[in-house]
């Protein structure tokens, strides 16, 4: 693998000729938002583009002229077009992501007729493992994406994950699935016969066939009965679900799809970001960019820290600020707003100082890793209005990365 | 208005903390594990998920590699002991205590078939790793006394947490008879019995961590049937250091941007720092009151601590604010800016 020493300049290149963002990360870290920020980037474009999301974001939804986000795509108003300056080219869509109905139409695609399908949608087991069974969140997303890729209706679809510990749960998952639903002792459970008769007996050997008299003690002839009819049924469902399953994840590591890592600026979640990071490049996830959220950031990049800055220094500048404030606003006490200005200052001069730092470490990985760095401002208030995006968008797709390590500064080598 | 004080999180058996991603659920029951282990109690913390996140926060210097405490657990500190529940090696210990050997229930585990199965197959991980937590509440010292003190458990995040909680009561209901049946109920039991067990909500006080967590604080009392008595609000910004920061603002609004200082920003950028620090402190005095509302529980308020928590001094800097009891709003439709404190 190439190591390029600069980043990609531009958020733009990566969207270019991509079908599909996905934007991973763990939890809490504004996946949403960023999603929502790349789809209406790409409707100002020209493009049809469609958020899709897993958390029932109301105030997004807000933002986007949305009463509530559905789980179909539903397109943002018109004048909510205007204000987000989307022209008259581009479309944005956002709809939130229903697991459990995913999943039922997906049993419906290839159950092999009506009773069969009745047979799953009814069968107690399924009812708690289309949600507890591990994986199905991420299948119903992989699964829900490739068919609205296949329609054809959207130029861009930006894909907000479920949060995993995991990097690469998501796409691991479905194949679990489908481990779990092909494996040898399913069928076995299933077909006793069949699997005493040929391989079966080698793949069991003492031990397993011990364990299997084991789990029927432990689990009751009742909860197998109910397992048995749940997979036999999905077994014949199996084909079909599994070659689809290896189509989404092609789609997914191929060229139509881009990985946009979203990321916290705490130490802890730029700590847990440099394994996740390592995850992705090692399972060759084509990352693209990592967005570090809600960074606390100088309007304009400050070449010197206050904090650790001579004293004296900082008592000529408040000599300065008195003064103006003083010929600004005669009737109050110049002095105090002064201080008041600079305690401030130095306050949030010292977050600013955290976050760069916290950060350090995780931007030299992407860096590495030849990806884009976008670090987005803490906002003040929640994101829930159309000027908010619009800073997001900003940050993402306007600026240079702000306060990316290597500005001028004295700080440029490796600690 | 009249509660009764809630009993103090010292005196617990079982703690299982749990909230959104990104609220510091984790850093929450390392600092009250570090914090209970500090006044005397023999504590055990359990993670649950696939990663060690615990050790790192409890070593004393933060840029050390964690030692791996694994399934066996180790001591981090004086009556602090933590452990990663692997379901696997779990499956297998109660597999053993079930056969009467361990052996043979080693040589099937690693067993491909199987292990493929297990992989995906769905509630036995939250099902074995609950049990192996009852089954740690059960031990005891030869004299008779609990082995440890109080169990911290750094459960998954909202979401899969409450399938976490519920696996044991989805068991009982789908396996109807048996051993297993059995073993669910009795750790469903332990999870419901208010005397031994709190579920602690971490969260932060701002608007979808607060929508969230009100969704969980609901599920659990309703679905689960578990103890909930107060709502942790992590990293509640402190007032600004400006007694006027709208005043001060205007002031600097009619500034010239080009004033010749020799390190601070211009003025737009003091602005800045003005505005972000009051409306930080407003949001999240503004959502701490709407938790309380919409949770109707108090609150622990933990200080956001700027730097991180980068090493036990800043963990412990928490538990004075965790530890003490939870408090409710003054003025709830009063003045909009002061917190109870």
């Amino acid at each position: 693998m190439k190591q390029p020493s600069t980043t990609p300049d531009t958020i733009e290149c990566c969207l270019k000729g991509r079908r599909v963002i996905v934007c991973v990360g763990t939890g809490g870290v504004g996946k949403t938002t960023i999603a929502a920020t790349i789809a209406l980037e790409a409707a100002r474009r020209g493009s049809v583009a469609l958020v899709m999301t897993i958390d029932p974001a109301r105030r997004l939804a807000g933002a986007l002229g949305l009463e509530a986000l559905g789980s179909d795509p539903q397109e943002i108003t018109a004048d909510r077009r205007d204000l987000l300056g989307i022209g008259s080219e581009g479309r944005l869509f956002a709809m939130m992501l229903d697991m459990k109905r995913t999943f039922d139409d997906l049993v419906s695609r290839f159950a092999e007729n009506e009773s069969v399908r009745l047979r799953i949608l009814r069968n107690p087991i399924y009812q708690h493992v289309s949600d507890a069974l591990a994986g199905s969140a991420e299948y119903a997303a992989m699964e829900k994406v490739y068919e609205l890729l296949e329609s054809r209706r959207f130029d861009l679809i930006v894909l907000d994950t479920p949060p995993t510990q995991h990097a690469i749960d998501f796409l691991e998952a479905p194949a679990r699935l489908l481990a779990f639903i092909d494996s040898a002792l399913v069928r076995r459970l299933i077909h006793p016969a069949f699997s005493a008769g040929r391989f079966g007996i080698r793949l069991f050997q003492g031990a397993t066939a011990r364990m299997l008299a084991l789990f029927e003690r432990l689990l009751g002839m009742a909860f197998l009965g109910d397992l048995s009819e749940f997979l036999l049924a999905f077994e014949n469902m199996s084909t079909g679900f599994a070659a689809r399953a290896t189509r989404v994840r092609e789609m997914l590591l191929g060229r139509d799809a881009g990985f946009v890592f979203v990321a916290g600026p705490s130490l802890q979640a730029a700590r847990n970001a440099i394994g996740f990071l390592d995850h992705l490049a090692a399972a060759h996830i084509p990352l693209v960019g990592l967005v570090i959220n809600r960074v606390r950031l100088w309007p304009d990049p400050q070449p010197t820290p206050i904090a650790g800055t001579d004293p004296a220094t900082l008592d000529g500048d408040l000599h300065v600020l008195v003064d103006a404030l003083r010929e600004a606003r005669p009737d109050v006490d110049s002095n105090k707003l002064a201080r008041g200005a600079i305690a401030a200052a130095t306050q949030y001069d010292e977050l600013v100082e955290f976050d760069r730092r916290n950060t350090e470490a995780l931007t030299q990985r992407a860096q590495r890793l030849g990806i884009w760095i976008r670090r987005v401002p803490e906002l003040s208030e929640d994101v829930h209005d159309v000027r908010a995006l619009q800073r997001i968008g900003t940050a993402l797709f306007e600026t240079a990365d702000a306060g990316s390590p290597d500005l001028p500064g004295d700080d440029a080598g490796v600690t | 208005m009249a509660t009764e004080a809630p009993i103090s999180l010292l005196e617990r058996r079982i703690v299982i903390v749990t909230g959104k991603g990104g609220t510091g659920k984790t850093t929450v029951a390392a600092a009250l594990a570090l914090a209970s282990a500090d006044r005397g109690r023999r504590v055990l913390v359990v993670e649950v998920g696939p990663f060690e996140h615990i050790p790192v926060l409890l070593t004393e210097a933060p840029d050390v590699t964690p030692i791996e405490v694994g399934y066996a657990g180790r001591s981090l500190r004086p009556g602090l002991h933590v452990m990663r529940v692997d379901p696997f090696a779990a499956l297998a210990e109660y597999l053993g205590i079930q056969i009467g050997s361990v052996r043979p229930v080693e040589l099937a585990l690693r067993n491909r078939a199987l292990k493929q199965f297990l992989s995906g197959a769905p509630g036995w991980r939250e099902l074995i790793t609950l049990g192996k937590i009852w089954h740690l509440e059960q031990l005891r010292t030869p004299s008779g006394t609990p082995l440890h003190d109080l169990i911290v458990v750094d459960a998954p995040a909202t979401g899969h947490g409450i399938t976490f909680l519920d696996v044991p009561h989805v068991v009982r209901s789908a396996v109807r008879s048996g051993p297993l049946a059995r073993n669910a109920s009795r750790v469903s039991d332990l999870m419901r019995d208010p005397a031994r067990t709190l579920v602690l909500p971490v969260c932060l006080a701002e608007e979808l961590p607060t929508q969230e967590t009100a969704e969980l604080v609901t599920r659990i009392r309703t679905d689960l049937g578990m103890t909930i008595d107060r709502v942790v609000v992590n990293a509640v910004a402190a007032p600004p250091p400006v007694a006027d920061p709208r005043g001060l603002q205007s002031a600097l609004s009619l500034l010239a941007a080009d004033l010749p200082f020799r390190t601070l920003p211009q003025a737009p950028s003091l602005a800045h720092a003005v505005e972000h620090l009051a409306s930080r402190h407003a949001l999240n005095t503004r959502y701490l009151r709407e938790i309380e509302v919409r949770t109707g529980l108090p609150t622990n308020r933990l200080p956001l601590i700027a730097r991180g928590i980068d090493g036990l001094a800043a963990l412990r800097r928490l538990a004075a604010p965790l530890l003490a009891d939870p408090e409710r709003s003054r003025g709830r439709s009063g003045d909009d800016d002061r917190v109870a404190s």
